[in-house]
């Protein structure tokens, strides 16, 4: 089996192996395709469900990143916004708690934005602005007082609305801050003061930063222009502008992925609008955990398949190997059968030839006999002798004769013996035809049957098996014999000729022929159209192989009822295959 | 495997070549006895032609005659042998007489022991059952080892062929009888592998004993 | 009682005319026919008491000719001469009626007393 496997990897890696190999055996090559084609149709279901398994897992993970940041965006903004809520409501309750009188001292300021900024973190200064736009108290880092506000947009923004949050703007320390600011409506008065606090990004970015996010991730907060409030990591600095646009959003969070990214492994974008302030929270998610563990997925799908092609390609060889050396072993057991049944066969036909001569001897050497015990009865009768001569010496040259019938016929048999193990011999096949027939002599005078013979007498002799082809003639001849009918007078013909580097014999009977349909099946092994008892149904069956083996041909025309022609061809150099 | 099927090849060539040499030995034998009735007559011819018809003429006319007729009886037998011989191979398994197939075998082999001058003696159990196997192959068999005995042994030697029946099955025992030649014969015999073969094909046993005889033991039924 | 006739149906005529020839010497009326034919007319010429037929004879079956013979008078003994071991030519041969066969060459002497026998057979009927 080891050795099948390595054939195949031979056969994978140079497929034109497979041509060779398919040349030398046959075998082999049939167990390498089967192996081969066992191998990919069962492995293929198997890839194809684990790939679309993969991806679709791998889809399912991402959809739920997605879902838990979008969650998380939507925590961070509802805190965002609760922050500058808390703010807001922070200044709102000291405006309206505190007078503008009050709020103007500088001592109650102070006390208050103290008090302030214990409850509320990050905190940088509060101040108050009249109606006109200056700053009348403050309390801070900054020398603020007197500011006059008035052409800011936040004031008009705050008149407006009551409530301002202003984008982040680059303090007078160069830190990002950004303010808030609330109008308190004086309606008896007509008028209106404003109280507004500066608060430090530091705490914003940090919730902003909050996020539940991966090294490679950003979130942080932009204005309506795109302008960054917040420190991002890779997007840009404070007060830069975000370099891509990002569409509108509705209401909530909106998670989508982006092609195109300027670190170029952004695969995912999240972002809402805060409801309280003027920003927009930004996501930028690179980390793709649903990546990772597909990874360990994916590992261990690989070492399945792996383990199953191995365990596959085992069990498919294992049975390639199996089926294809039962197929093996049939067909040399169909084989060796055919060869004991070829060597049983010449072995009878080599027995019926020597039985023959056995029968025929006897005639011969009954007349010798005779004539033999006719002059020992003339001498005993002690006669007169002198008549005697002359027919002594007829008898004895009657006996001369029989002997000399004797020994041709004998000879016959020592031909035939030499013959029996050589396979390779230079001959004349008119010759061949002539010793057959011979055997069969007897046979066809007893039957009356006309022969003729037109033989080529410039036949070029031929070099093959004398015995087999004249194994194959007795078949063909006895055939013949068998097909002729009893009514008709039988006629047999027998030609050669030479033709195309070939020997042609064509044996020509008048008897029952072979119907068309029956033709094809004639060279099958133990078809006859005898009788039963009557042959094997091996003999052409067996003729066909040995001409074959030659490098010969046997053919056949017949018409039922009218005879059949047997043809046999030879190459003038024959060489057994 | 390969070696068995080799074996097989070489068993089917031996045996056909087995069977040509019984051939090509009868062949000779029968233009022996022609030769020497062509002869004998031809003498009697010659003296008839010279006009011989004395009385002692007579007497050796008849004395001639009578050799005549005895060899054509033996010729007839060795016919006979050759024909009962040569139906042995029409089927490959049929029923038939142990005794017989391998008396025709000697008959046939006479020639070849009386030219090394070794005598072959039968003896044989009368009753011996009837075996249903292949008698060609057997004839084959009982040849193998008869002939290592023909070419292994010194002149005047003999080999006697027993056959005896044992439960449901027949033994033949083949015991040679005399001195070894000194100098081994260029011809070889039939090799030990192809007679197991044949052996194996028939179902039966061999024993190569010590002294030189060699047992064989069929089943009555070669199935 | 007469000579006995013998009918001797062989197509090898060197066999028949000499073996007609030592029978004549011995004492019996030989004749001889090659072929079924010539054996019907020569039954017709001269009834023979026995009739020694080979069995192979081309033209007409040598048992062919048997049941002629029986039919045309089954006193007639047949004696079979066979060449080869045809068992089974000789097996019909005996059941078609034929007395006995014998295998060639013959011994004159067995064939001889043979024929005697059949004729002794006919004439007890």
């Amino acid at each position: 089996m080891i050795q099948t496997l390595k054939d195949i990897f031979r056969a994978i890696r140079h497929p034109r192996d497979l041509f060779s190999i398919s040349a030398a055996d046959p075998y082999k090559s049939l167990k390498i395709r089967v192996i081969l084609l066992d191998a990919i149709l069962s492995l293929l279901p198997l890839v194809i469900v684990v790939t679309i398994s993969y991806f679709w897992f791998q889809s399912i993970l991402k959809e739920d990143y997605r879902s838990q940041i979008k969650w998380q965006i939507e925590n961070t903004k509802q805190s965002l916004d609760f922050f500058i809520e808390e703010r807001v409501s922070g200044l709102r309750f000291i405006a309206s708690t505190f007078t503008y009188e009050q709020l103007s001292d500088r001592k109650t300021l102070a006390n208050v934005f103290l008090k302030f900024k214990r409850e509320v973190s990050g905190l940088v200064d509060l101040g108050v602005i009249d109606s006109n736009g200056i700053q009348q108290a403050y309390v801070g880092p900054y020398k603020l007082e007197g500011k006059d506000y008035s052409n800011q947009d936040w004031f008009d923004e705050v008149i407006v609305r009551n409530v301002s949050v202003s984008d982040v703007f680059m303090g007078y320390r160069k830190l990002p801050h950004f303010a808030i600011a609330v109008k308190r409506e004086l309606p008896e008065q007509g008028t209106f003061w404003i109280l507004r606090a500066t608060i430090d990004v530091e705490t914003l970015s940090k919730f902003a930063s909050a996020m539940n996010l991966g090294p490679k991730d950003d979130a942080f907060l932009i204005n309506k222009e795109g302008v960054i409030q917040t420190p991002s990591q890779f997007h840009g600095n404070v007060l830069e502008k975000l370099v891509f646009p990002l569409p509108g959003s509705p209401q909530g969070a909106t998670v989508q992925e982006l092609t195109e990214s300027p670190h170029h492994a952004c695969t995912i974008c999240g972002y809402a609008e805060l409801k309280n302030s003027p920003w927009t929270l930004v996501a930028m998610i690179q980390s793709a955990p649903y990546l990772k563990i597909p990874r360990i997925f994916k590992n261990e799908l690989l070492l399945i398949i792996i383990l199953s092609t191995i365990v596959g390609i085992i069990v498919v060889t294992r049975i390639a190997n199996t089926l294809v050396n039962r197929i093996q072993g049939a067909e040399k057991e169909r084989e060796d059968a055919i060869a004991q049944s070829e060597h049983a066969s010449k072995l009878a036909s080599v027995g019926r030839l020597a039985s023959g001569v056995a029968h025929e001897i006897n005639n011969p050497l009954a007349i010798i006999n005779e004539k033999a015990g006719l002059m020992k009865d003339i001498l005993e009768a002690s006669e007169d002798q002198s008549k005697s001569r002359e027919k002594f010496l007829g008898l004895i040259n009657s006996i001369f004769d029989s002997v000399s019938r004797c020994r041709t016929i004998t000879h016959r048999l020592l031909g035939f013996s030499r013959r029996m193990d050589t396979s390779h011999e230079l001959f004349n096949m008119n010759d061949a035809i002539r010793e057959v027939l011979g055997f069969l002599e007897k046979e066809i005078m007893f039957r009356n049957i006309r022969l003729e013979l037109v033989l080529a007498e410039d036949l070029p002799r031929v070099m093959t098996d004398k015995g087999q082809i004249q194994q194959v003639l007795l078949n063909i001849f006895n055939n013949a014999l068998d097909a002729l009918l009893d009514g008709k007078e039988g006629a047999i013909t027998i030609t050669t000729r030479a033709e195309d580097q070939k020997i042609r014999v064509s044996v020509s009977d008048n008897g029952h022929g072979i119907p068309k349909d029956k033709l094809k099946k004639i060279f099958e092994p133990f078809y006859s159209t005898k009788e039963k008892g009557k042959g094997t149904g091996l003999g052409l069956f067996i003729s066909y192989g040995i001409i074959k083996k030659l490098g010969g041909n046997i053919l056949v025309e017949s018409e039922a009822t009218k005879g059949t022609k047997f043809t046999i061809e030879i190459p003038t150099t024959s060489t057994s295959q | 495997m390969h070696s068995n099927d080799r074996h097989e090849q070489e068993l089917r060539l031996l045996q056909l070549h087995f069977i040509g040499k019984i051939l090509a030995g009868f062949t000779h034998e029968a233009k022996n006895y022609l030769a020497i009735i062509n002869e004998s007559v031809g003498l009697m011819g010659d003296m008839v032609q010279m006009g011989k018809s004395s009385e002692k003429d007579l007497s050796e006319y008849l004395q001639i005659i009578r050799s005549v007729e005895d060899q054509i009886k033996k010729a007839n037998e060795q016919f006979r042998a050759l024909n009962r011989f040569a139906h042995r191979m029409d089927t490959e398994l049929s029923s038939f007489n142990l005794n017989e197939s391998i008396f025709e075998l000697i008959a046939l082999l006479t020639r070849l022991a009386n030219q090394k001058k070794i005598t072959l003696i039968k003896n044989f159990q009368e009753d011996l059952p009837s075996l249903y196997s292949n008698p060609s192959l057997i004839q084959f068999l009982v040849f193998s080892v008869l002939d290592e005995g023909l070419l292994k042994l010194e002149k005047d030697s003999r080999i006697t062929i027993e056959t005896a029946g044992v439960d449901q099955a027949v033994q033949i025992k083949i015991i040679p009888e005399g001195n070894v030649l000194e100098q081994e014969s260029d011809v070889p015999s039939v090799p030990h592998e192809i007679v197991e073969m044949a052996i194996k094909q028939l179902h039966g046993n061999i024993v190569r004993e010590g002294g030189g005889e060699t047992l064989i033991v069929l089943p009555l039924t070669a199935s | 009682m007469t000579r006995t006739k013998v009918l001797l149906v062989d197509d090898e005529v060197e066999f028949a005319s000499a073996l007609a020839e030592r029978l004549q010497m011995r004492n019996y009326e030989v004749r001889t026919a090659s072929n079924g034919l010539e054996a019907m007319a020569l039954f017709h010429e001269m009834p023979p008491d026995v009739v020694l037929l080979d069995l192979k004879i081309p033209g007409m079956d040598g048992l062919e000719i048997l049941s002629n013979i029986k039919k045309f008078d089954p006193t007639i003994e047949v004696l079979m001469l066979t060449g080869h071991g045809d068992v089974s030519s000789v097996q019909k041969g005996m059941q078609s009626g034929a007395l006995e066969y014998m295998m060639k060459p013959i011994d004159i002497d067995e064939l001889t007393s043979k024929i005697d026998k059949a004729r002794k057979k006919k004439e007890r009927g």
